[in-house]
């Protein structure tokens, strides 16, 4: 940004500083993805929240439903995103009453679209949105900082997705089986966590489709291939 | 009109501009932590108010009242913490008594992170939330920009790092009510020695499924005054004396209402409300 | 002590502020630039005291930097020309940036111990006070960044003890109080070892009021005092505690009393 206050016209064009945080706020300094498979969608992402360089939360659950079948991932602001997918939640919920149908996927990602957008200026939230409904089976959206919505067969955000572009893109295939794409974000997120230093912890999984929501949960000292495994 | 006064701030920021600087708020500089155990879950905070470097308060209560089964441990501004929780403390009776059903702690901790988020952090108040309700047992911090966490031990504050290291070394899941007690005054211990925003003693607060809560101030007194080493009386009439004048009750009665508290000279029948440290002669 | 003297503004007859009606540079003006920055306070206290035949040299040994404690034992109090024989009768002690603190210790130890060894006789406490002045000052643009006290025995055999602003301004006082807890224990001192504000009762009416006279202290009141001084700092300073040491000047020799202080 140059200049004091207002001033967002540089030389050079408009420059907006939208990766401000408060000083002491808690950020998801975040690796998550989501993606669409043959039957529904898979949602992923690390569980590292720090304020500054210390990590206030080692399992933090960056996955947040919003309705039964239509989920979210979170990055930037714990604060701001949490406020936002509160607000969302409350409102696919009366959605869901006053229509007597559950809401779609894009109606989800259009709401919190307009949120994002209106509220650019005082918000750092990149959200991520997936759902399964009866219409549009799955369906994968993001919303980066600006309030943009851009809906695509996999999405990725948060600091740690800049290291696996070329790893998405490399492995990503059309229709995989569920199996096939537990594997590919299960990969995908290991190697951002590996790389950034701000993600970090276990990986959580949330697999939609018509069968409802499914949790997975991989730990670290267990070489990421589950709870259970010894 | 409710809320806050702005009626100041112009001029305050006119002030600020040209150098004079913000009134120093009363920061609990604190090590505040909470853990679950088998029926319930305990909250522990250490007892120094700083202001500065200077020790405001060497024995102040940052276990604040929400509901009998519901508890805060409050840190960051002083005022923030204590406003906020009476605040919501308020509130929440008044919804328990429309809704005629016990508060919940994810009721608290949601009212509590609307407040914060709608001041967007301009309040510095960070809390860890505890209680248990008709859902079981709740755990939460809740920072001043709005965000919370559900955890089986947490700590905040300034020492905070000293008071986790303590947690991610010696605690185990399924404790029982003693093993918590012991693992959360041993945490804010850690951050008394080690964080000298934090100091003086240990206060514990256990709230426990169908018992009542018990708030053991002062579980621990690690830090107590030794002697002094002489006598600092002085000698009646070492201080000059240039101007006297009596104002008797029946003048000063024209002015203010007067009231006897005692009939007696006995200085045992007067109100006390909080006992000071004195030196004993 | 004289320090840098406040420059304020002339007197007139507009009515006065409190605070500088020039507008304060504003921050976000122009480019800003982060420059390194040398120093660091490492908090703490310490105080010295005369008597007619001793002089007292305290210190807390509490090393801190913002909320962290370094270590619970960096001592502030140094044996100034100690050569082994015991024969020095010279401490010096230095509070404010450590690092700073010790280098200055190191270049007055060494400069006493040279004299001693080109003059064949030690250093007097007077010749030591105005050279280190002069190390003082001769950082003046770029100083050490401490408040040193200087304490011994004059030629008479008194006590004696100089004060330090950073930039080498010094003053020989009956007593001193330097770093985070100044500002508490100095008027504990003046009213205990100076008797400031102290009257003696019934000598008089108002202004003819007798001040109470000003007495040389024995060696043991004055230990008393230094040590309730340190544990009132303790109590209400954050950087103040964990031991106490006092360094104890008299013809016989340096004697040193470690006390431990709460560790909070």
């Amino acid at each position: 940004m140059i200049g004091p206050g207002t001033g967002m016209l540089g030389e050079d064009g408009i420059h907006i500083d939208m990766n401000h945080l408060k000083s002491g706020e808690v950020n998801l300094g975040t690796s998550i993805m989501a993606i669409n498979f043959k039957d529904g969608v898979i949602l992923g992402a690390d569980s590292r929240t720090t304020t500054g360089a210390y990590i206030a939360n080692r399992v933090t659950d960056k996955l947040t439903q919003v309705h039964d079948t239509i989920w979210c991932c979170r990055s930037g602001s714990a604060a701001d995103t949490q406020a936002v997918a509160d607000i969302v939640q409350y409102h696919l919920g009366m959605y869901g009453i006053m229509n007597n149908e559950p809401p779609t996927t894009q109606t989800a990602a259009a709401l919190f679209q307009e949120l994002c957008y209106d509220n650019k200026d005082q918000l750092s939230a990149g959200i991520i949105i997936a759902g399964y409904d009866k219409r549009n089976g799955g369906q994968v959206y993001s919303i980066p900082l600006g309030g943009s919505l851009h809906k695509g067969p996999y999405a990725i955000a948060g600091s740690g997705s800049t290291y696996i572009y070329g790893f998405c893109d490399a492995h990503w295939k059309e229709g995989m089986t569920e199996e096939e794409g537990v594997q590919f974000v299960k990969d995908a997120l290991r190697e951002a966590i590996k790389w950034d230093g701000s993600s970090g912890g276990v990986i959580r999984l949330v697999v939609l489709t018509a069968q409802g929501a499914q949790r997975h949960l991989y730990l670290p000292d267990q070489d990421y291939r589950g709870p259970g495994y010894k | 009109m409710p809320g806050f006064d702005f009626s100041n701030y112009n001029r305050n920021a006119a002030l600020h501009a040209r150098g004079v600087p913000l009134p120093k708020a009363t920061s609990t500089g604190t090590t505040i932590v909470g853990c679950i155990f088998d029926n319930g879950v305990v909250i522990a905070a250490d007892t120094r108010a700083t202001s500065g470097p200077i020790v405001a308060d060497k024995n102040c209560e940052k276990l604040h009242y929400i509901s009998p089964n519901i508890w805060c441990a409050g840190a960051g501004t002083a005022a923030d913490t204590e406003f906020t929780t009476a605040l919501i403390s308020s509130n929440l009776e008044l919804h328990a008594l429309s809704t005629g059903r016990t508060p919940r702690v994810v009721t608290v901790m949601t009212l509590l992170k609307q407040h914060l988020f709608r001041y967007q952090g301009h309040i510095g108040a960070y809390l860890v939330v505890a209680g248990v309700d008709p859902t079981g047992i709740g755990l939460f911090t809740v920072h001043a920009h709005g965000s919370t966490d559900k955890l089986p031990y947490v700590t905040m504050g300034s020492g905070s790092l000293a008071a986790m290291a303590v947690f991610e070394s010696t605690w185990k899941r399924d404790c029982t009510k003693e093993e918590a007690i012991k693992v959360c005054s041993e945490a804010i211990l850690a951050g008394i020695f080690n964080d000298l925003g934090s100091g003086s003693n240990v206060d514990v607060c256990v709230i426990e499924k169908d018992k009542p809560t018990q708030l053991l101030r002062n579980y621990f007194k690690p830090n107590e005054r030794v002697k002094k080493e002489r006598d600092y009386k002085f000698a009646r009439g070492t201080t000059a004396v240039l101007n006297e004048k009596v104002i008797t009750k029946e003048e000063i009665g024209r002015y203010v209402t007067v009231h006897e508290l005692s009939s007696g000279s006995d200085s045992d029948s007067l109100v006390v409300v909080e006992k000071m440290d004195v030196d004993e002669v | 002590m004289a320090s840098i003297m406040n420059a304020g503004g002339l007197p007139s007859d507009q009515p006065g502020y409190s605070f500088s009606n020039a507008s304060a540079p504003s921050e976000s003006s122009g480019p800003r630039q982060h420059a390194f920055n040398p120093y660091t306070d490492n908090g703490g206290s310490t105080l010295g005291v005369t008597g007619a035949d001793f002089a007292i040299l305290a210190g807390d040994t509490r090393s801190t930097s913002g909320y962290n404690i370094n270590t619970r034992y960096a001592p502030k109090l140094f044996r100034i020309g100690d050569d082994g024989d015991s024969s020095s009768r010279i401490v010096l002690s230095v509070v404010g940036f450590a690092a700073d603190g010790n280098a200055l210790k190191e270049r007055l130890d060494a400069i006493v111990k040279m004299y001693k060894y080109q003059h064949g006789k030690p250093m007097s406490v007077k010749a030591c006070a105005q050279r280190l002045s002069t190390i003082l000052y001769q950082k003046r643009f770029f100083p050490y960044y401490v408040h040193a006290i200087l304490g011994g025995l004059d030629d008479d055999g008194k006590g004696a003890l100089y004060s330090y602003d950073p930039v080498g301004s010094y003053e020989r006082e009956q007593c001193r109080a330097a770093g985070a807890a100044a500002s508490l224990i100095m008027p504990f001192l003046d009213n205990q070892v100076n008797y400031k504000n102290q009257y003696i009762p019934a000598s008089g009416t108002g202004h003819e009021l007798q001040p109470r006279a000003i007495e040389s202290l024995p060696k043991e009141d004055v230990i008393g005092l230094v040590k309730d001084a340190f544990t009132s700092a303790t109590e209400r300073h954050i950087e103040v505690g964990d031991g106490l040491q006092m360094l104890i000047i008299t013809k016989d020799g340096i004697e040193e009393i470690y006390t431990p202080l709460k560790r909070d």
